[in-house]
C-alpha cells in the first residue's frame, strides 16, 4: 500500500519534470495556471517578447503573452524575476535566439509606456 | 532544458498564496538554484520558517521543513543544527519576526557563531497583518498603526548582525536575482552563522499609500536606495545618508563554530578531556 502511494507521487513528479523540457522552436513559454500579471517579467524584458493582454477570467484582469517570439534574445531575465514559477526559457542548444535590434528596443519602450500593454495602433518600425 | 523547479518544489501547492509581483517568489527561485549549485541531498537540508509572508517559504519547498512559532526560527533552528551537526540549516524570517518579536534570538544565534544561514526577507512593513510598523518602516512612511506617519528610527539589520557577532553578513535585494543567488551560495558554504538582508517588496500594503502601488514602482524604489558596496565606500558621509550597501559586508573565516566548540563539552562529559579553560580562547574578555 505504502510502496502504492509513493509510486503515485513519483508518477506525479514525473510529470511535471517532462513538462519543463522546451516545446518545439519555442524560445520562451508561460503557465498560465500560475501567471498573476505583475508585471515584471515585461518589465525586465530588453526586447518587446513579452506584453499583458485583456484576460476576463484572471484575478487582475490581465494575462501575459508572448507577442514576439522570434525577437527574444534569450536573456533569461524574466525567468530569473517572475516570482511564481510560471515562465521559462529555452537554452541556447534548444533554440536559435535573435540579436537585439532597434525595432525589438522601440516596441519593448512602447509596451513599457503604455501600462505594459501593446498599444493597439503600434506598427513596427524596420 | 530549462532549470526545473518543480523538482525542489511541492508542486501540488502551486500556485503560491503570495500577492502578485511578491518578492518572496523571487527569494525562493534564486535559493532553489543555490541549492541546487551546491549540490546539496534535499533529504540533508532543514528550512525552518517563523511567521508572517516569510512563513510561506517552509510550505513550497521539497526538503525537511519547519514552520515555527513567531520569531523563534533561530531558536528551534539551534536545537536542530546541534542534535544534527552534519545537516544543513537554512531559517528565513521576515523584517518584523526576525528583528521585532525574534530580535533576541537572531542577536544571540549571530553571537553564537552556529553553522546555519539566517535569510531574513526585508520588506519594511508588517505585509500578512496589512500594514502595521515594523523595525525597518522607513521614518516618515505612512502605515496602519502611525497613520500621521511613522516616526520610529529604522533599524539596519545587516549593522545589528556585525555587531553582535555574525561571521558572515550580506545583502541583497530582489531586483538583482543573479548577484542574490551568488551571495546565498557564498552564504551556505560559509562555515559559521551567515546573516542575509534581503530587500524585498511588499506594493500591497508598504505601498497603497505611499506611491508605490504597482510592483515596478515599488522595485524601483529599492533599487534607489541601494547602492553596491564598492560605490558606497567611496562615497562621503552625507551621500550615505539614505543609502544601504550591498554585496558581502562581513567575511570571518576565522572564529570558531560553535557545534566544533560544542564536541569539547561532550569529550568532557565522556570523560575524554579535561573540563574548558580560559587559556584555549584567544579573547578571553
Amino acid at each position: 500500500m505504502i510502496e502504492n502511494i509513493s509510486l503515485k507521487i513519483l508518477k506525479i513528479k514525473g510529470e511535471t519534470m517532462a513538462a519543463m523540457t522546451a516545446p518545439e522552436n519555442t524560445p520562451v513559454w508561460v503557465n498560465t495556471a500560475r501567471c498573476k500579471a505583475c508585471d515584471i517579467c515585461v518589465d525586465a524584458c530588453p526586447a518587446g517578447v513579452l506584453s499583458m493582454q485583456q484576460e476576463p477570467t484572471s484575478t487582475l484582469g490581465a494575462m501575459i503573452s508572448v507577442i514576439a517570439p522570434d525577437s527574444c534574445i534569450g536573456c533569461n531575465e524574466c525567468e530569473l524575476s517572475c516570482p511564481d514559477f510560471a515562465i521559462y526559457v529555452a537554452t541556447k542548444k534548444e533554440f536559435k535566439f535573435a540579436k537585439l535590434t532597434d525595432s525589438s528596443k522601440s516596441r519593448q519602450e512602447a509596451i513599457e509606456n503604455n501600462g505594459y500593454r501593446l498599444p493597439e495602433d503600434y506598427k513596427e518600425a524596420n | 532544458m530549462a532549470f526545473n523547479y518543480d523538482n525542489y518544489l511541492r508542486v501540488e501547492k502551486m500556485p503560491t498564496l503570495w500577492c502578485w509581483g511578491c518578492g518572496d517568489g523571487i527569494i525562493l527561485k534564486s535559493f532553489i538554484r543555490a541549492v541546487e549549485k551546491i549540490g546539496w541531498e534535499k533529504d540533508d537540508v532543514c528550512i525552518v520558517s517563523g511567521i508572517g509572508c516569510s512563513g510561506r517559504f517552509s510550505s513550497y519547498v521539497d526538503f525537511n521543513t519547519v514552520h515555527t512559532t513567531h520569531g523563534r526560527t533561530i531558536a528551534f533552528a539551534t536545537g536542530i543544527k546541534l542534535a544534527n551537526p552534519d545537516k544543513h540549516v537554512v531559517c528565513v524570517a521576515g523584517d518584523g519576526d526576525g528583528l521585532a518579536i525574534g530580535g533576541n534570538h537572531t542577536i544571540h544565534g549571530c553571537r553564537r557563531n552556529i553553522d546555519m544561514t539566517m535569510i531574513l526577507i526585508n520588506n519594511f512593513i508588517y505585509g500578512l497583518t496589512n500594514s502595521q510598523t515594523s523595525p525597518t518602516t522607513p521614518q516618515g512612511m505612512w502605515t496602519v498603526s502611525q497613520k500621521a506617519g511613522n516616526i520610529d528610527p529604522t533599524f539596519d539589520a545587516c549593522e545589528l548582525a556585525i555587531a553582535a557577532g555574525a561571521s558572515f553578513v550580506g545583502r541583497e535585494t530582489v531586483n538583482s536575482p543573479k548577484k542574490m543567488e551568488k551571495i546565498m551560495l557564498q552564504a551556505m558554504e560559509h562555515k559559521g552563522f551567515s546573516f542575509l538582508d534581503i530587500q524585498s517588496n511588499c506594493h500591497i500594503n508598504l505601498g497603497r499609500k505611499n506611491k508605490m502601488q504597482s510592483a515596478m514602482q515599488n522595485l524601483d524604489w529599492i533599487d534607489s536606495i541601494t547602492v553596491s558596496k564598492k560605490k558606497y565606500d567611496a562615497m562621503s558621509p552625507e551621500e550615505q545618508l539614505n543609502l544601504f550597501p550591498t554585496g558581502i559586508l562581513k567575511q570571518d573565516t576565522e572564529v570558531r563554530e560553535y557545534c566544533d566548540m560544542y564536541e569539547d563539552i561532550k569529550k568532557v562529559q565522556q570523560g575524554e578531556r579535561k573540563p574548558i579553560t580560559q587559556d584555549e580562547f584567544a579573547k578571553k574578555i
